[in-house]
């Protein structure tokens, strides 16, 4: 008993430091600019396939880099696109959010079915980033390494981000845009500069979690649909725009569903997911976190 | 010239005609409008004669199928579309009804009659309608959309979960409509046939959905759409007509989720609950031209000829890419939507027309 809830314990553990990953990009974007991207989990996609691209042979013959490099180039992919997504559809209609609404939805549906023609709708295996487990007999705990190093990247990139957006001038341009746009413009924000930086930080983390996402779930082109679904449901919970809330309620949903999955099976897995988000939209709309960046 | 200017005049004065008896009803509109309508309503009607004049038999099966669509997304346009709450888990409605046939068909007895099961499944989706309405639409803006977007999601996981029940990826078989009406025989094994069972309902619907849009009712739900604040300042109690319009909504989602079960014979998650098909409808009523009932008709049917006739060029997969390409087009380059341009054209035609008389 004490060795499966330990084995839950840090089974949650590994898996939430992904969904942090998923929904800190997706929460910031609509900090910034008040757009919902919903091509999140298209990003997420691409930088699986990214990163299935140049570590494998499979795809391209000759191309089959280490996958610390893959790594790499999942995040640059996740960026180029998120960026390439905003300058060239966003920024013209983020005015009617509606419309941003759908056409982000329709990218990802044109991006995955893009990714059926090149890479046939079965799924994929990546080549694995660290292979091999560690495994304690005493409490009956096994842990990858790969989801291992998902959870120290995901706390990296927490930390960098956070350093980035307290204490570089840059970086704080992006939190007071979120706070006010029109006081962050004032105090002579470059406001185009400051969202497309948004957009590609998010599309980096993206990118990164599509690695992680790949190797522990699947790679395959309906791969982005469940990553934004997660996004949204952590989002709403932490709070629209919070960062640290985005982080608390990825813990609380990446929990709740190992919970779910070692009582009642994988089948339930969102499911008391959005029990909990019905919840808390009834009872505290605006999330855990909903102000946060506004008092700090 | 002076012939058109003839049948511009016999027309005006029958759409004069139109006007007084019906146009509060429905809505005004010139004589260029009321041909192009009579033009295409006559199209479908009679379009099993043209199609095997032209040796298109074919297309009555994209008709059949553009007809259900345009149930669907007709009844997304009077939920999402007047009330601007914009629905993105509206398969839901329309996967529940059909989910309730096949159901009560596998579970219950396969002999039950259609009429027993149709008006079953369509209270089933006003159910679900309901159980979505009345916490979320507490909620404004996105977070509706998110609300009802995951609840989409859940749906469709939960066709997996409870495999045992529902028959999982594979679905469940709910066979061909067979129903007798008045000593008639109807059944869907027969193309033709099958086309007015699904063109019907649809017409039927499309009147009394346009009635509804020009009725009060209607100008609340645009105006919540338009300033919900003020609305309730009138003193009227914008929720309950937020639900009313999800009751409106999910009636005509019902039957477009039974006859499309028929259509296909089999429901499955993929068919009916996956979040692209919600996407497909709201794109045919954006495209078509959004809150005005006849422009996502218009969209379905452009929707759906596009898919299953034209763009197959691009292969199986390609044709899917093209068509959300084509939909981002619209999204992007035309917000109001093709039809609703179209429509607004005829009319300033007719009303130039009208002014040289």
């Amino acid at each position: 008993m004490l060795g499966s809830a330990i084995s839950i314990l840090v089974t949650g553990a590994m898996i939430s430091a992904v969904y942090a990953l998923i929904a800190i990009g997706f929460t910031m974007i609509f900090g910034v600019g008040g757009v919902l991207n919903l091509a999140h989990g298209a990003l997420i996609m691409l930088g699986a396939y990214g990163y299935l691209v140049v570590t494998s042979s499979s795809t391209v013959e000759f191309l089959a880099l280490p996958p610390v490099v893959g790594l790499v180039v999942a995040i640059a992919v996740g960026a180029i696109g998120s960026y390439g997504l905003y300058r060239g559809l966003v920024e013209y209609i983020e005015d009617n959010p509606v419309i941003t609404f759908l056409a982000t939805l329709v990218v990802a549906l044109i991006l995955a079915e893009l990714a059926v023609v090149g890479f046939s709708a079965s799924p994929r295996s990546l080549v694995n980033l660290a292979p091999g487990s560690y495994h304690h007999e005493g409490f009956g705990i096994r842990v990858t390494y790969i989801e291992l190093v998902a959870f120290v990247a995901s706390w990296v990139s927490i930390g960098l981000l956070w350093y980035y957006v307290t204490r570089t001038d840059e970086g704080r341009s992006i939190l007071a845009t979120s706070m006010s746009e029109r006081g962050a413009q004032l105090t002579g924000v470059d406001l185009p500069s400051v969202k497309a930086r948004t957009w590609v930080i998010a599309g980096g983390l993206a990118g990164l979690a599509g690695v992680f996402i790949g190797t522990l779930q699947q790679t395959s082109p309906v791969m982005w649909l469940d990553p934004l679904a997660l996004a949204f449901i952590i989002v709403v919970i932490g709070g629209i725009g919070s960062i640290k809330g985005s982080i608390i309620a990825a813990y609380l949903i990446g929990y709740l569903e190992t919970l779910t999955v070692e009582l009642l099976g994988s089948g339930f897995r969102g499911t008391f997911s959005l029990i909990v988000l019905v919840i808390v939209l009834l009872v505290m709309p605006q999330g855990l976190f909903g102000r946060e960046w506004v008092h700090e | 010239m002076s012939s058109d200017t003839r049948t511009g005049g016999r027309l005006g004065s029958v759409a004069d005609g139109y006007n007084d008896r019906f146009g509060h009803l429905f809505g005004e509109m010139n004589a260029l409008q009321l041909l192009f309508l009579a033009a295409s309503l006559v199209g479908l009607l009679a379009a099993p004669l043209w199609t095997s004049l032209l040796g298109v038999e074919g297309f009555l099966r994209t008709f059949a199928l553009a007809s259900i669509w345009a149930i669907l997304a007709m009844g997304w346009d009077i939920q999402s579309g007047y009330t601007g709450y914009i629905s993105f888990g509206h398969a839901v409605l329309s996967g529940g009804a059909a989910y309730a046939t096949a159901l009560l068909l596998t579970h219950v007895n396969p002999d039950l009659p259609f009429l027993v099961t149709a008006p079953i499944s369509v209270l089933v989706a006003l159910g679900i309608g309901l159980a979505i309405a009345i916490p979320s639409l507490r909620l404004r803006g996105p977070y509706f959309s998110l609300v009802t977007f995951v609840a989409g999601l859940i749906f469709y996981q939960l066709t997996y979960a409870f495999s045992g029940i529902t028959g999982g990826e594979l679905g469940q078989r709910v066979g061909r409509l067979q129903f007798e009406v008045a000593g008639l025989e109807v059944t869907t094994f027969d193309p033709v046939t099958r086309y007015y069972v699904m063109l019907i309902p649809m017409l039927v619907i499309a009147v009394a959905l346009l009635y509804v849009a020009r009725s009060n009712v209607g100008m609340i739900l645009i105006a919540i759409r338009e300033n919900e604040e003020a609305v309730a300042a009138a003193g009227i109690d914008t929720t309950k007509f937020k639900i009313w319009s999800f009751v409106l909504s999910s009636i005509p989602m019902g039957i477009g989720g039974v006859l499309l079960a028929y259509f296909y014979g089999t429901v499955n998650p993929v068919n009916f609950l996956l979040v692209d098909r919600s996407i497909e409808m709201i794109a045919m009523a954006v495209v078509g031209g959004m809150s005005s009932i006849l422009g996502p008709v218009g969209g379905a049917f452009l929707v759906i000829f596009l898919r299953e006739e034209v763009l197959y060029v691009f292969g199986t997969t390609g044709r899917w890419v093209a068509l959300w390409t084509a939909v981002l087009l619209v999204l992007v380059f035309a917000r109001d939507g093709l039809f609703r341009k179209l429509w607004h054209k005829l009319g300033d035609r007719g009303a130039t027309g009208g002014d040289d008389e």
